[in-house]
């Protein structure tokens, strides 16, 4: 099944991800489908929330926290500032307390920790997390492509989801526990109401948001989620190990795309040793591939001649992946 | 005039009955439930917060929202946390 028969077969899939080790292509790929989606008539939005993220690179345009920012017709491209929503993050928590207590300023201690917080590694990943639902909740795109970060932090928030999840559930019941003590004194000193629990609806409110951003990640209806390899030995066993544990938390794996294929056209004539060898592995690799992921490969995208970068360039790009369906396993 | 003094008479006669009766039957009960409330308050405030006092158990991201809520208890929680402790505490 090639690419594009994924995309026409399974049309309700709107969340695409392409992960895989750095520099495999998952911007190119992410930045290919996302153009021809478009072309397609489909509002696409091709989003990614890594600090080093490279979609400006290859639109050639600063989107850098800029909000969705229209690139083509029915195409728009944004770049999450992670730093700064921290950052606004905590000021809206600054605010809220100073609002709340009429203080003049945060009590120290209180600042301190809002600001040593941000020094957590967890901060970052939730950070994201959040910005993800917030990106696919307020939007209305027909598909949200995701450039995801390194698979690394895919994984330990998925894994910490589910931690989260249980202690958010024990947080809640002890709440409430202590809203029947409340109930308790309050009938026994004939009070008629107790105030409302603020902080048992911000419970509410956090298990809502992390269930919603890992079910982003692992919803089988909905979500897509592709491979990116390359016909190299160690890449080969890093993609299987990674597959492995991404289907252990549910990640709907719906195929791989073997990326920097050099053409075929090439092994011919009086060819320098160097590329020979180079055609050579890639082909001991190649068939590798075809027995390790078999009929789930759904593109070889070849090696282009320059790097991709600017629309014309993914245009080609997207036009040999989509349309030629040569690169179609 | 005695007409409206009667019956704000009954009410402050039966009001202070009533906290009689309140004071003798459940003002242990309440303090008791209200005890247990504080108790669990800062069993909570552990668990969301307990960065401040170096042990951080839910992420900070999350945490964070919740801190507006319990700001006030803060200072009192960690006097109550950190205090050392002796054998009369086991006896109390």
């Amino acid at each position: 099944m090639s690419l594009r028969t994924v995309f026409d077969s399974h049309p309700e899939r709107r969340y695409i991800m392409f992960g895989g080790k750095g520099g495999l292509g998952k911007t190119t790929l992410s930045a290919t489908t996302a153009v021809w989606l478009a072309s397609q008539g489909k509002r696409v939005l091709v989003f990614s929330v890594d600090p080093q993220a490279s979609l400006s690179d290859i639109f050639q345009r600063d989107i850098f926290g800029k909000g969705p920012v229209p690139i083509v017709q029915n195409l728009w491209a944004q770049e999450v500032d992670a730093d700064r929503r921290i950052k606004d993050y905590q000021e809206e928590i600054r605010k809220k307390i100073l609002d709340m207590y009429g203080f003049e300023r945060v009590p120290e201690e209180i600042d301190n920790y809002i600001a040593a917080a941000s020094a957590e590694p967890a901060m970052e990943e939730s950070a994201i997390f959040d910005a993800v639902v917030d990106i696919i909740v307020q939007g209305d795109y027909d598909y949200y492509i995701y450039d995801l970060v390194p698979l690394g932090h895919a994984l330990y928030y998925l894994s910490m989801a589910k931690v989260y999840d249980e202690w958010i559930n024990k947080i809640t019941k002890l709440r409430e526990d202590m809203r029947q003590y409340d109930q308790v004194a309050a009938t026994m000193r004939r009070e008629q109401t107790i105030e409302e629990d603020r902080i048992l609806s911000e419970l509410t409110y956090i298990k809502e948001r992390i269930n919603a951003s890992s079910s982003i990640l692992t919803d089988r209806a909905r979500t897509a989620f592709f491979f990116v390899v390359v016909p190299e030995e160690m890449i080969i066993l890093d993609t299987v190990k990674a597959a492995a544990l991404f289907s252990k938390f549910d990640v709907p794996i719906s195929g791989y795309i073997v990326n920097r294929v050099l053409p075929a056209e090439l092994d011919r004539g009086n060819i320098p040793a160097y590329l020979r060898n180079r055609i050579t592995m890639q082909q001991k690799y190649l068939q590798e591939i075809t027995t390790t992921f078999k009929q789930d490969v759904r593109a070889y995208v070849p090696e282009m001649e320059r790097d991709v970068t600017g629309l014309p360039m993914i245009e080609r790009l997207a036009q040999r992946l989509f349309t030629d369906d040569k690169g179609a396993a | 005039m005695a007409d409206q003094v009667g019956p704000k008479k009954r009410r402050g006669v039966l009001g202070v009955f009533r906290d009689i009766v309140y004071g003798l039957s459940s003002h242990e009960m309440t303090r008791h439930a209200v005890r247990t409330r504080a108790s669990m308050e800062h069993l909570f405030i552990l668990i969301t917060m307990g960065d401040l006092l170096g042990v951080p158990i839910l992420p900070p991201y999350y945490s964070l929202r919740l801190l507006p809520y319990v700001t006030p208890q803060i200072a009192g929680w960690k006097r109550r946390m950190l205090r050392e402790r002796d054998v009369t505490d086991v006896l109390g």
